[in-house]
């Protein structure tokens, strides 16, 4: 413990198992043949999308030099499966009217990887009045808006009108959340604050209500060994002003990372020995890990330069300031 | 409310039960969640993409 | 609930029994209250139950408007329960703040008698700062008689520091399923100030009673929320 701040030793090892066996994963990563057809995009897209999505940050935001190079290495990697873009000008034409291609694609374009042929595709679809249809789920939409804006696009609906509707809006009684609700709340965190780069986008009353109410959550997800979710939920813990340190949860979390670095979703990793098995059953919970512990490496570092430098704006991540509502 | 109390006791089994309901062990939780939810697990697992988009096959030409 | 067995009744079903009177009592239903009237002096199990229920054996003669008076019965069963399970040298702090509980409710809410109660046994309150906040809530929880009103001042005053530890804890029963600790905890924090209002207290006291209100000592300690604090409605 570090002025009983954190663990910065424990939470780089963490980042470094983690990305470690990332990048011998790689294989799995790789987006086959059929990938705009008929491959399962959550097989496929979805990992090398999360992929893409913590390594960029990771990359940028980790102290430590030899942890961003490591992360950097991952994201080039991911750039490089999707063609250096031309991926999503084929899921585009595909799909013109799903989001996840779009999705996808502004998590390289923050990085300012840009394609043209996409560019110009996501500039006639996305301002479709159909675009602006509502969607069932309102974190899910907060996503889509943030794409929007990393694209440099026209935001199709108002990001606080939505936030409102979603539950770190409504703020719901802390014992009525379930699983789902737990998720869609991490999720409601990490797109308000992109990711941890923005945490001044917090209000204070959501500020106090996850102060005060993530150790129940963390305790009974870490109970039901759901350590996806408890990782998450670790990573919102490190984006709160003067971010606490939870140890025991910490520990708990470290206790489960497999000495090749993998933490598997949920419970124990699957012992067949079928690799492809173990992939899809660690590769979410591992990325979430590294992003966590990054996050809370972060916190350390702030919590001992003390609150003076406690300034929000990350050095070379912050995301530009947006207007909260749509034009 | 009236029931039949009048079986023979073990005073110290008794002093040890009452002893035990007191302050008994906490019990295992009990985990369940919304039943809609397990088949949106997957989609939530995600950080990013959607539910699987329908592609029927009559669409590649 | 353990099943009946060789047509003895289990200490457990004499106690939901009595657990049941009570809260009928604490509604202003079922007509005046007796403790002698819901447990029977000379029955054998009688004092392990008011031993158990604690200082909720009493609860209805707490009530301003009480419907019946103390009467020598009541005293008698009491006495006999306090003789008969005193906490040991090696008790735990359940054990001894719930005896603790009950002698502080014999003085409290029962005519002085011709003999003097017992003085109330010393009980501490270290573990209250010390213990981890799922440990401390289980274990509160278990203590939700002496959240009636005037009872263990030193107790709630320690308690009251950890307000949002013991809320964390209600959060954490109700995940849980574990509708006895949540409503322990509940009865606590109703009597607590300064419940962060985000918890919803008084909603989570009724969900609470609607989910778990198939066992009488949820709906009890529900009920004394509701009855000397006013939440929960």
């Amino acid at each position: 413990m570090t002025g009983g701040r954190g663990d910065p030793g424990l939470l780089d090892r963490m980042v470094r198992g983690s990305l470690g066996w990332l990048d011998e994963a790689r294989g799995f990563f790789r987006l086959p043949p059929n990938v705009t057809t008929d491959a399962d995009p959550n097989l496929t897209l979805k990992p090398l999308g999360e992929l893409a999505e913590l390594t960029q940050l990771i990359g940028v935001l980790h102290p430590r030099d030899e942890i961003r190079q490591s992360a950097r290495g991952l994201f080039a990697f991911a750039w490089n499966e999707t063609r250096d873009g031309e991926l999503f000008a084929e899921l585009i034409r595909g799909e013109p009217f799903a989001t996840y291609p779009v999705e996808l694609y502004a998590t390289f374009a923050q990085a300012g990887l840009r394609h043209a042929d996409a560019d110009e595709l996501v500039a006639t679809t996305t301002r479709l009045r159909g675009w602006r249809v509502a969607r069932e789920d309102h974190t899910r939409t907060l996503n889509v808006l943030n794409a929007e804006r990393r694209l440099g696009l026209r935001q199709h609906a108002d990001f606080a009108a939505v936030l409102a509707l979603t539950g770190l809006g409504r703020l719901p009684e802390p014992w009525t959340l379930d699983r789902k609700a737990v998720y869609g709340l991490t999720h409601d965190v990490f797109h308000l604050t992109d990711w941890g780069r923005n945490r001044q986008r917090l209000s204070p009353e959501a500020t106090g209500y996850l102060r005060l109410w993530l150790p129940s959550w963390l305790d009974t997800w870490l109970e039901e060994e759901t350590w996806d979710l408890a990782g998450e939920l670790l990573a919102v813990t490190a984006t709160l002003p003067d971010a606490p340190y939870d140890a025991e949860a910490w520990q708990r979390l470290a206790a489960v990372q497999a000495a090749d670095g993998s933490v598997p979703e949920i419970g124990a990793a699957p012992t067949s020995g079928d690799p492809a098995e173990t992939f899809l059953a660690c590769y979410h919970s591992t990325l979430v890990t590294a992003f966590a512990a990054t996050l809370a490496r972060i916190a350390c570092d702030e919590a001992e330069a003390g609150p003076a430098t406690g300034d929000p704006a990350l050095v070379g991540g912050r995301t530009p300031c947006e207007s909260e509502s749509a034009p | 409310m009236v029931t039949d109390r009048t079986a023979p006791v073990e005073t110290a089994t008794l002093a040890a039960e009452v002893e035990g309901l007191l302050a008994p062990a906490e019990a295992d939780g009990v985990f369940r969640d919304t039943r809609e939810c397990s088949s949106a697990l997957l989609i939530f697992g995600l950080l990013l993409i959607s539910p699987p988009t329908p592609r029927p096959k009559t669409d590649n030409r | 609930m353990a099943e009946q067995t060789q047509g003895a009744v289990p200490l457990s079903a004499v106690i939901a029994d009595a657990a049941t009177g009570v809260a009928l009592a604490l509604r202003g239903e079922g007509g005046p209250y007796a403790l002698s009237g819901i447990l029977r002096h000379g029955d054998a199990l009688t004092p392990a139950a008011v031993r158990v229920l604690g200082a909720d054996a009493l609860a209805p003669y707490a009530m301003e408007h009480r419907g019946a008076q103390a009467g020598p019965e009541d005293e008698a069963v009491v006495r006999q329960a306090l003789a008969a399970y005193p906490p040991g040298a090696d008790a735990t702090e359940v054990s001894a703040w719930t005896y603790r509980g009950l002698v502080e409710a014999s003085h409290a809410f029962l005519p002085a008698g011709a003999q003097p109660w017992p003085a109330p046994p010393e009980a501490g309150t270290g573990w209250v700062a010390q213990t981890p906040w799922p440990r401390l809530s289980h274990r509160v929880s278990q203590l939700a008689a002496l959240a009636l009103p005037g009872l263990a001042p030193g107790l709630a005053e320690q308690l009251a520091a950890r307000t949002d530890d013991l809320s964390r804890g209600f959060v954490r029963a109700v995940r849980r399923r574990d509708w006895l600790q949540a409503a322990g905890l509940g009865r606590w924090l109703a009597r607590l100030p300064d419940v962060a209002p985000t918890l919803g207290l008084d909603s989570g006291l009724a969900f609470v009673r609607q989910m778990g209100g198939a066992d009488p000592r949820v709906t009890l300690h529900i009920v004394a929320a509701q009855r000397f604090h006013g939440r929960g409605w």
